[in-house]
């Protein structure tokens, strides 16, 4: 597992562009994670190369934002918001039967390697309330249990 | 009223630059370019613009606190982290017409001298930040970004920064500590970031939609905004409104339309069979709104007069089928997960909140914890280092004083009478 040169090389120009290199580290760590759907211990080591930040600040990091991680997921990851707006219109619902269709815990991977759900802050569609988001890109709206039970169970 | 933001909405697709332009896009810079900045910034306060990311400061007074000797490089920061439930307006134009946040962004950065910006997008928002980008390429490519553009002298590029996910993040010097590649802790105010901001330097944080008003004041004028306006409101809005609404969405109107209009006529009133209990007016930091209220004018200072804030302008609303402690428990339950953990009224105080509002629910309360929930609200609000805990904190309060009978029946009952 590694970078290789024109990838390295990519990094470098992006991470130029900004007066301290590590402001160039949140770039570097999604990169990695759109590559191995989650950041391995290895690329830690490259990324601290780059950044001049060490591995442990880099997971100081990892372990504050969000949608970072250092654990892999299922090949989709369901996020469905548990805030006011999607809360009123029965996201418990919704994330009950989406942990029950997934046959494990939140956060987990499902047994078939299909699907990870999470719970998720206020996505900003709390006019499709309840709301949810597909690998961070395929936004689902007024979502009921049925709705998202055929939706995992079509991964 | 004219539609602003939401002008290109009804075209299938955001427009690409060809189109914009022949749309009057960009037209603004015409007005911009070349007249002298210090009259723009009177303009701009003269129009009553108030930031739209949440606390309504007027947005003119905030550029004139820029030094005119100001250390350079200075910079503007668009603050499109947008993640207050029940708003949702900031989403609807990153995915629908990115380049009137380009126009917005070129046409503050011009006006207060920026060399350089970043608009830092949420992480949930990756694909409307890929549309920006593009838009912002677009841009580069015909000479409207980059240097000396349009022979003006000026030099400009935007830095699309996709940010890796936390409510705190929108706190503005959070904000600038996690562009800067830290956690995202908010630093102490003052110094404000427009006297030290990013990397030290002079920085002007303001909101997605804040800035993109500004090409039309510009281009149209002071008055022309106030117009736009009614009953003391200012210009336009992208009022969003969620819940157990008919018509939940987004609408661009007056500054200043009455919450009736907006919630009834607008978001088609209560599903059927529900009855209107109390509403958020501003997304859910803010204190409730109760149905005899529902003539207040939306705007910053009507909404303040009657003890509430506008926010984000996004209505949550509450109906009579959840339970009012159910839903100000989640309400808390956000604000406590989303906590920094910085410093300890927040990070602590927040869960013990929620613990308490469980007694409730599960039926253990005493007259004593009601008691305690209120003690607890006036120690944490005044005593922490951002504005999150205090966000946190007051529509509990408001729950308090509102549902008061509600926490003394669930006492009672030793439990929730709700299904
Ligand atoms: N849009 C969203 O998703 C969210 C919005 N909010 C809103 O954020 C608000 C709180 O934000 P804060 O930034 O803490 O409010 P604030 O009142 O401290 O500041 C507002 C703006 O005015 C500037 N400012 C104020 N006084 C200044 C001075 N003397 N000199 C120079 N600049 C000055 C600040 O730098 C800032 O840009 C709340 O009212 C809440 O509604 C909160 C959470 C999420
Ligand atoms: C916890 C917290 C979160 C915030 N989140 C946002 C946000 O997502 N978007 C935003 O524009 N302002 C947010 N704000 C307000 C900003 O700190 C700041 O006031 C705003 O970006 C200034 O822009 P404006 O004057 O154009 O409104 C937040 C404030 C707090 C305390
Ligand atoms: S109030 Fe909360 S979010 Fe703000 S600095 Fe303190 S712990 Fe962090
Ligand atoms: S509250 Fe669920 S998307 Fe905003």
């Amino acid at each position: 597992m590694s970078l290789t040169e024109h990838e390295i090389e990519h990094l470098r120009e992006h991470i130029e562009h900004y007066p301290e290199k590590r402001a160039g580290a949140i770039y570097c760590l999604y990169y990695v994670q759109d590559k191995y759907g989650y950041i391995p211990r290895a690329s830690l080591d490259e990324v601290s190369e780059l950044t001049d930040l060490s591995p442990t600040q880099l997971d100081e990091l990892i372990t504050f934002y969000t949608l970072l991680r250092r654990r892999p997921v299922g090949r989709r990851l369901i996020r469905i918001c548990d805030s006011i707006s999607c809360y009123t219109r029965g996201s418990e619902q919704v994330l009950a039967a989406a942990k029950e269709a997934s046959g494990v815990e939140f956060g987990q991977i499902s047994k078939d390697g299909a699907v990870t759900v999470l719970p998720s802050i206020c996505l900003g569609l709390c006019d499709r309330a309840p709301a949810g988001l597909v690998d961070d890109s395929e936004d689902l709206g007024e979502l009921t249990p049925e709705k998202i039970r055929d939706l995992i169970c079509s991964y | 009223m004219e539609k602003v933001l939401s002008r290109n909405f009804h075209h299938a697709q955001p427009l690409d630059l060809a189109t914009y332009r022949a749309g009057g896009g960009y037209d603004s810079l015409q007005s911009i370019f070349g007249r002298d900045r210090e009259e723009m910034v009177n303009e701009l306060r003269a129009s009553g613009l108030r930031g739209c990311g949440g606390a309504g400061f007027s947005t003119g007074l905030k550029w004139s606190f820029l030094a005119k000797d100001a250390p350079r490089p200075v910079y503007l920061v668009i603050n499109l982290d947008e993640s207050e439930p029940g708003s949702c307006k900031d989403r609807q134009v990153l995915y629908r017409d990115p380049h009137t946040i380009v126009e917005g962004v070129l046409a503050s950065a011009y006006i207060i001298g920026a060399d350089k910006a970043f608009v830092f997008v949420r992480g949930e928002y990756k694909v409307g930040a890929a549309k920006l980008e593009k838009a912002v390429q677009e841009a580069r490519d015909a000479g409207l970004l980059g240097d000396n553009i349009l022979g003006s002298g000026f030099s400009l590029d935007i830095d699309v920064h996709l940010s890796a996910g936390r409510y705190i993040c929108g706190e503005e010097t959070a904000l600038l500590n996690a562009l800067e590649g830290y956690r995202a802790n908010p630093r102490s105010k003052p110094p404000f970031p427009a006297v030290k901001g990013l990397w030290g330097q002079p920085t002007i944080v303001n909101n997605m939609e804040t800035v993109c008003h500004v090409p039309s004041i510009m281009h149209k004028g002071a008055q022309w905004f106030q117009g736009q306006g009614q009953n003391g409101g200012s210009g336009t809005h992208l009022f969003q409104v969620s819940g157990p609404v008919k018509n939940p969405g987004v609408f661009e109107l007056p500054m200043g339309v009455t919450a009736r209009e907006l919630i009834y006529d607008h978001a088609g009133g209560l599903l059927d069979g529900r009855k209107l209990i109390a509403f958020q007016p501003g997304g859910s930091s803010t204190p409730f709104m109760t149905p005899d209220q529902l003539d207040t004018p939306m705007h910053f200072d009507a909404v303040a007069k009657i003890g509430s804030r506008l926010g984000t302008g996004g209505v949550i609303i509450m109906d009579d089928t959840i339970c009012p402690l159910k839903y100000t428990r989640n309400l808390i339950e956000f604000y406590a997960r989303e906590s920094c953990g910085f410093c300890t009224p927040c990070r602590d105080g927040l869960p013990y909140l929620v613990h308490l509002f469980d007694k409730f629910e599960l039926g253990t309360a005493t007259a004593a914890d009601h008691q305690t929930i209120l003690e607890l609200c006036g120690l944490i609000g005044p005593n922490t280092h951002c504005a999150l805990a205090p966000g946190a904190v007051m529509p509990v309060q408001s729950a308090l004083q509102l549902f008061d009978d509600e926490f003394k029946k669930h006492i009672a009952a030793k439990g929730c009478s709700y299904s």
